[in-house]
């Protein structure tokens, strides 16, 4: 809160004008297309500021919609950084500048965020709630907690990148690099990995069902284990097949 | 069932997955248990999420890719669950996971569907006396079409699935043990299929090694 007040006082936006634009960056996919990605969505959350800094000048408030309505894209949740530093760029850049800003950045915070948050941050939540339902929590418990777990990092983010991009300003690049965001991503896939490690041996001792289970089809479930963690997420279609094929085939003796 | 209910809230799962604001209630865990607890079968609901949990983890939406959407799926199967067959059934729940790994890919057509309109309707010349307006009312729509997409492709799906998972189900005659072992082998590969997201059993055999230790002696003491 204290970075936002200062950042809007710096640079004279009214803090309900930042505050719209952080609240309008959770509809920023909203009209997600293949042709700007989400460019009309990032204009659509800049129009509090743009409205602002335009305020008596609508040739300039027509030029600068248009202008941020073109191909942009980042991680939803890295988008209000860009929307943070492209709204101190917008006060005392040319247009120019602030385009070069804006495709300077939309590759990184799409892979920062997609290597942080889409393959860290999120399955390590899902897998923690997934050993909690394998530990027999109440239902309520594990549903609570893996959306409170997770959403506090998401909107600790979101926040965080807003502030950080008003902060920076053209900055945002060089000050990023310099926080540990490697050290984050190394510490998510080793809880991930654990997670996935304790979640195994639960899984194949204790089958979802009880009065199943064996010596035999533990085994197959341990095969099936080696060959997910060899092959990854390109087993989902040839496994969802092979459970095609086996219920039909179950089906068939059924009906025979 | 209130069929307009489960509409409305996967037309809102649907707007969780990439319009508004991406809270995770579109998780296939989160959205079958929730859909299943309004029906009072909250356990069958949290089982059946827990299974298209682990096959959703492996998708990645990065960048412009295109993936099935498995939030929506979810709240159609769990519906199509749970009309279906009024107690625990193993056989009902392996042929619901199926129906719902095919349903997210439906799903997923009707996105980019709605992708292409939003090419074509938001990059319409903009109104030159107020083009903020303009762009506004634009996004809104593109929100509204995107809940109205998710509302029309969960209740199909509920309604189809229901009378496929029912159909299905009375053809179903063998052995209460063989659906849960077809589901388990699906389910165990998914656990494994998750390790190479975190750099695979190369790079994290020691966190990997530690986490079997912690899941053994919870198995051990409990």
């Amino acid at each position: 809160m204290r970075v936002v007040n200062s950042a809007a006082a710096l640079r004279g936006f009214p803090r309900a004008v930042l505050l719209r634009v952080l609240l309008r960056s959770l509809l920023i996919q909203g009209s997600w297309n293949y042709r700007s990605l989400i460019g009309g969505g990032f204009a659509y959350a800049m129009l509090p500021v743009l409205r602002f800094l335009y305020r008596d000048r609508p040739a300039e408030l027509q030029a600068a919609v248009a202008r941020h309505s073109e191909l942009f894209n980042s991680h939803p949740y890295l988008s209000p950084l860009a929307l943070g530093a492209v709204s101190v760029l917008e006060d005392v850049e040319r247009p120019e500048v602030v385009a070069r800003f804006k495709s300077a950045v939309r590759g990184s915070l799409g892979t920062l965020g997609d290597r942080l948050v889409w393959a860290g941050w999120r399955p390590v939540c899902a897998l923690f709630a997934l050993l909690l339902v394998a530990l027999n929590v109440p239902w309520w418990v594990a549903v609570f907690l893996f959306l409170l777990i997770y959403n506090a990092g998401h909107f600790a983010l979101r926040w965080w990148s807003f502030s950080f991009g008003l902060t920076h300003g053209k900055h945002v690049g060089e000050e990023l690099r310099k926080k540990p965001v490697q050290k984050v991503q190394h510490w998510l896939d080793f809880a991930g990995a654990l997670l996935v490690g304790a979640l195994l041996p639960l899984m194949i001792a204790r089958p979802a069902f009880p009065g199943w289970g064996g010596t035999l089809w533990e085994l197959a479930l341990i095969v099936g284990a080696i060959l997910g963690m060899r092959f990854g997420g390109r087993v989902r279609t040839p496994v969802a097949l092979v459970l095609s094929l086996a219920t039909i085939i179950a089906l068939l003796v059924s009906a025979l | 069932m209130n069929w307009i209910a489960v509409g409305a809230f996967g037309g809102v799962v649907g707007l969780d997955a990439t319009s508004f604001a991406q809270t995770m209630i579109s998780r296939p865990l989160v959205a079958a248990t929730l859909t299943a607890a309004v029906a009072g079968r909250p356990g069958e609901g949290l089982l059946l999420g827990s299974i298209l949990e682990l096959f959703a983890l492996v998708i990645l939406p990065v960048g412009a890719a295109r993936y099935p959407e498995s939030g929506t799926a979810a709240v159609a199967t769990t519906t199509a669950y749970l009309v279906a067959t009024p107690l625990l059934s193993p056989a009902v729940l392996l042929l619901a996971v199926l129906f719902s790994l095919l349903w997210e890919y439906v799903c997923g057509i009707t996105v980019v569907m709605t992708r292409r309109f939003n090419e074509k309707y938001v990059h319409l010349e903009l109104d030159a006396a107020a083009p903020d307006r303009t762009l506004e009312r634009r996004h809104w729509i593109a929100v509204f079409v995107d809940f109205a997409r998710a509302f029309a492709v969960t209740l199909a799906g509920a309604l189809i699935g229901a009378l496929a998972l029912r159909g299905l189900a009375e053809l179903w005659s063998l052995n209460a043990t063989v659906a849960p072992a077809i589901l388990s082998i699906g389910i165990s590969c998914m656990v494994g299929a998750s390790l190479p997201l975190f750099g695979g059993l190369r790079e994290r055999k020691l966190a990997f090694g530690l986490g079997v230790v912690c899941g053994l002696l919870i198995l051990l003491l409990r």
